[in-house]
């Protein structure tokens, strides 16, 4: 729970919006995080950050103003203040010409589900001695780099309309090592996530390492021809490319604006192969789970496409307002994407599905994916890490960097197999605020005829 | 800053310094204000401020840094201490000891960005109807979304550092961006846009906003080419020759120069997260990074651009030097620490002045190598219109639309909002859609005409992401009009 001191001041600092006759949307955000970089088998950086937000929007009519102070907040004077010149900002600002809808905490949420308290306070050394160990295990004649990333996150918010208010606290981590060889500059990663400190298990990576290590260790590289190929998308290239498409194709926004890849269809059109279903549903365990949304809206399963047919868009209330929609729960914080798995066997079965498709691609990650035409749902990335060629189910090399540049609807509606294992893929990144999410994917997908348009001559 | 909090700082240094702490530096930031306004449509749809403060403390302990911070004022002992602690603990894991070589003397120096008019002193409702006032320019039936934005920055930060060197500075940034929206024949969304930029000249408060030659002057030529654009063809898949308009060469510039420089990526110390570089210690005063054309420095001694900033946050003065000199590689941007660590591990003195490119984007990051201004000098291949007077087969493209780069930044894809086809000297028509690509090092051996000083522009910078803890870095690249033959450009079918 939110301590009664914050929560007794957030109380009155809404008496004064209420008194002011302003609406208001009154947050807190404090983040304990820590994290350890490593670099050249070293540990690079060890950091600790202890901040605390408070923001407040406030709308008057059609005006809005939006106020955010970072520190300690101490006293029901120093969210007064802030509240006042938010209030300014909204008095001195245009009227929209649509109405906002107002923000209405549903019910009291208290959500503490995925908070452990070790992980919260874990200790740096664990993470050192972690490093040490996989690096030691695996062998120090290759050069290491990585980062983890742990923390808590407690968040609490109320708005002028109700006496409800919304609470949520959870703890994250997440753990990246890169092995690069010093001579002949191949990489391979490991990623762990959770929200628990036991999620973690240096074993796992170690274990990862030493199956991948005698293919890169034995083998040349390969430079791949720029053609189609059947390419078996691994989980985090899986959950890139979809976070992608989500963004460009799902989001009422985009939509609305004719910019998505999908604002051609609508409920009901075939938008991706009919093996494929893709929702954000809050009680995924895979995922960071938010029982609402930042305008204090409950959240629940929401099924955007089903076997391949377009469901429904996800829209914010200020979209919602704008083109007299229905808000769906999507006002910004985590949702839980989830894409459903198949009928493929797990990944330890990964090299059999494949073994009568000849020639493979197998690209788990790819590096800095963007859209060079978001309407037409073209994307493009490279591949990176751990990424080889796979010839009748045999492991024959690694390959160099290569490029995928083609769309959405293709890539995702030709999928022969889907792995019948789900991967949570963290997609948290340390911008700004500590702001936990995941998405929960297959853990791999063949897909065909995929486009590659380019490779170095190297990796 | 009050005398207390600044006798607090340094006895909790010199605290550090009993208990053998290498090297201790902690940045104050006693204001952080950033204010942006953003007309959508004619709707305002961001009326934001963002106020900040804290502090930052990094130590160095047994060749290791530890770093800690707190927006809590009250707890200054608590965040040296905990940075002390951290430090401690990342020093049970070391192979390559960091050092910030030899001491140095300290000093008390300030730095100021040039402004004349404050753009917090600005009226809201001011600055709103300078927006309004852009946005009625680029209303047109025709044009299905219109877009203004600005965004205005300022921070007061105090440096403190154990070898006696304390630094004020105050530090501005105004940043704009409009943009016109339409739907083309073929019912999908084209746009045209334009960014404040400066020549590196004058000042940069309200006044650099306000000043039309850089940014309201251009609402008539972005709704032209929009229009153009709605009723042009795809550019289709071919080897020819593109011409990059400042607007689309910061960004060149900026990834497969800017980035591949950084010496802490050369080094390996962002592999996990943003890559690393196919340049090594071994490619200074070796590699062809391009043709004899290719002059790139850092910082560029210029004062009005988001990479002038006085001194970095090791506090170093900043430097202007060729890292690129006449396509050769001889230099990149560099902080204390990794030069110590280059020079070190390649058994030679490559770099032998401190670049001033450590920077943290808040008081709770610690600093790390980034790019300050990144430029490429102007040449004497004349104007635009000389360039394409010696064209035979190319594109004129500007301004970015995706950007996709290798992790080790040795290929690139990039799209652009617009393209004008040339043929035989001449501009013949517009395209839409295009894109190009290169492997990094080919391509810039391709570049076969410098712009001349008329054509070279500061393109501003507000949104550079490296790191982790990842941080958001403001800075500048001055770019003339470039040329580069035989590219890759449009999409195979
Ligand atoms: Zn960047």
């Amino acid at each position: 729970m939110i301590s009664a001191k914050i929560k007794k001041i957030f109380e009155e600092a809404r008496k004064e919006a209420l008194k002011q006759k302003v609406q208001a949307n009154l947050s807190y955000h404090s983040e304990k995080s820590h994290l350890m970089r490593i670099g050249n088998n070293s540990v690079s950086l060890n950091t600790s950050e202890n901040l605390t937000r408070l923001d407040i929007s406030v709308t008057i009519g059609r005006k809005q103003g939006t106020h955010t102070q970072m520190g300690e907040i101490s006293s029901a004077k120093y969210i007064i203040d802030a509240l006042k010149i938010a209030i300014d900002k909204a008095n001195n600002s245009l009227d929209l010409d649509f109405t906002p809808l107002k923000e209405i905490v549903e019910e009291n949420f208290v959500q503490t589900d995925q908070f452990d308290k070790k992980l919260e306070d874990l200790d740096p050394a664990f993470k050192m001695e972690a490093y040490k160990k996989i690096i030691e295990t695996v062998g120090q004649q290759y050069n290491y780099s990585g980062s983890w990333s742990s923390g808590s996150t407690e968040h609490f918010f109320m708005t002028t309309e109700n006496e409800n208010s919304a609470y949520h606290l959870v703890t994250d981590q997440l753990f990246n090592i890169v092995l690069k060889h010093p001579d002949k500059k191949w990489e391979l990663s490991s990623t762990q996530t959770g929200w628990k400190k036991s999620d973690f298990k240096a074993a796992k990576t170690i274990k990862e390492f030493q199956k991948l290590l005698p293919v890169y260790e034995n083998h040349k590289g390969f430079k791949v021809k720029t053609c189609k190929y059947t390419v078996v998308l691994g989980s985090a290239a899986i959950a890139e490319v979809m976070e992608m498409a989500l963004w460009t194709g799902f989001y009422g926004r985009t939509y609305e604006e004719k910019r998505a890849w999908t604002s051609k269809n609508k409920a009901g059109d075939k938008i991706l192969g009919s093996n494929i279903t893709l929702m954000d549903d809050p009680s995924n365990p895979d995922t960071f789970r938010f029982s609402f949304d930042m305008s204090g809206k409950k959240r629940k399963k929401f099924v955007l496409c089903k076997d391949g047919k377009l469901k429904n868009i996800m829209y914010d209330s200020q979209t919602a307002a704008m083109y007299k929609k229905k808000p769906t729960g999507h006002n910004i914080g985590g949702t839980s994407i989830v894409l459903a798995t198949g009928k493929g066997e797990g990944d330890k079965s990964l090299l059999k599905a494949v073994k009568d498709m000849g020639t493979v691609l197998y690209i788990p990650a790819l590096h800095y994916i963007n859209l060079p035409n978001a309407s037409k749902g073209i994307f493009t990335g490279s591949s990176r890490f751990n990424a080889v060629l796979i010839k009748n189910g045999k492991i024959v090399s690694p390959i160099f960097s290569s490029r995928i540049t083609d769309n959405f609807q293709s890539v995702f509606g030709n999928v022969k197999v889907i792995s019948s294992e789900s991967v949570s893929f963290n997609g948290s990144n340390t911008y700004g605020r500590r702001s936990p999410v995941a998405i929960s994917v297959p853990s791999y997908m063949v897909c065909e005829k995929v486009k590659i348009t380019d490779c170095a001559d190297s990796f | 800053m009050n005398e207390k909090m600044r006798k607090t700082i340094l006895e909790n240094i010199s605290r550090s310094v009993v208990k053998k702490a290498e090297y201790v530096d902690a940045r104050l930031v006693t204001e952080d204000y950033s204010e942006s306004v953003f007309l959508y449509d004619g709707n305002l749809e961001a009326n934001d401020t963002t106020f900040e403060n804290g502090i930052g403390v990094r130590t160095l302990y047994n060749g290791a840094w530890g770093f800690a911070a707190t927006s809590d004022l009250s707890k200054i002992k608590e965040c040296f201490e905990l940075s002390f602690k951290n430090a401690k603990t990342a020093s049970e894991l070391v192979n390559i000891s960091i050092t910030m070589g030899k001491k140095q003397k300290g000093f008390t120096a300030s730095y100021e960005s040039p402004a004349k008019q404050d753009p917090f002193k600005v009226s809201l409702k001011e600055k709103i109807e300078f927006l309004k006032d852009i946005d009625s320019n680029l209303k047109e039936d025709w044009i299905f979304k219109r877009y203004i934005s600005a965004t205005f920055q300022k921070k007061n930060q105090y440096f403190f550092n154990s070898e006696g060197t304390e630094i004020d500075r105050k530090l501005t940034d105004v940043f704009a961006t409009m943009m016109v929206m339409g739907l083309d024949n073929e019912g999908q969304m084209q746009r045209r846009s334009h960014e404040l930029f400066t020549k590196g000249d004058g000042t940069r408060g309200w006044e650099l906003l306000v000043d039309p030659k850089l940014f309201t002057s251009h609402t008539v030529r972005i709704k032209e080419e929009l229009a153009e654009l709605l009723k042009a063809e795809s550019l289709k898949h071919g080897k020819r020759s593109v011409i990059l308009l400042p607007g689309q060469g910061w960004l060149q510039v900026h990834e497969t120069i800017g980035h591949p420089l950084e010496l802490d990526r050369i080094l390996g110390y962002e592999l996990s997260f943003a890559g690393g570089s196919f340049v090594n210690l071994d490619s200074f005063g070796k590699l062809k990074y391009g043709s004899d054309k290719l002059n790139v420095s850092a910082y560029g001694g210029f004062p009005n651009s988001p990479g002038s900033f006085g001194f970095d946050d090791d506090g170093s003065p900043e430097r202007d030097y060729l890292m690129i000199d006449k396509g050769l590689l001889v230099n990149c941007l560099t902080s204390r620490a990794m030069i110590n660590e280059a020079n070190e591990r390649a058994g030679r003195k490559i770099f032998k002045d401190i670049g001033g490119a450590s920077r943290a984007t808040a008081f709770y990051r610690a600093p790390i190598d980034r790019m300050t201004n990144v430029n490429i000098l102007p040449g004497n291949d004349g104007k635009l219109k000389d360039i394409i007077a010696s064209t035979e087969d190319g594109i004129v493209v500007d301004n970015p639309t995706s950007w996709s780069i290798g992790s080790n930044r040795e290929h690139f894809h990039f799209g652009c909002e617009i393209a004008w086809e040339v043929k035989n000297g001449k501009k013949i028509r517009v395209l839409k859609n295009p894109t190009y690509q290169g492997h990094t090092t080919e391509f810039y051996n391709s570049l076969t005409a410098v712009g001349d000083k008329s054509t070279w522009v500061v393109g501003q910078v507000d949104s550079c992401g490296k790191g982790e803890p990842n941080q958001v870095m403001e800075l500048g690249h001055g770019v003339p009009v470039l040329k580069f033959d035989n590219v890759i450009t449009g999409e195979r079918k």
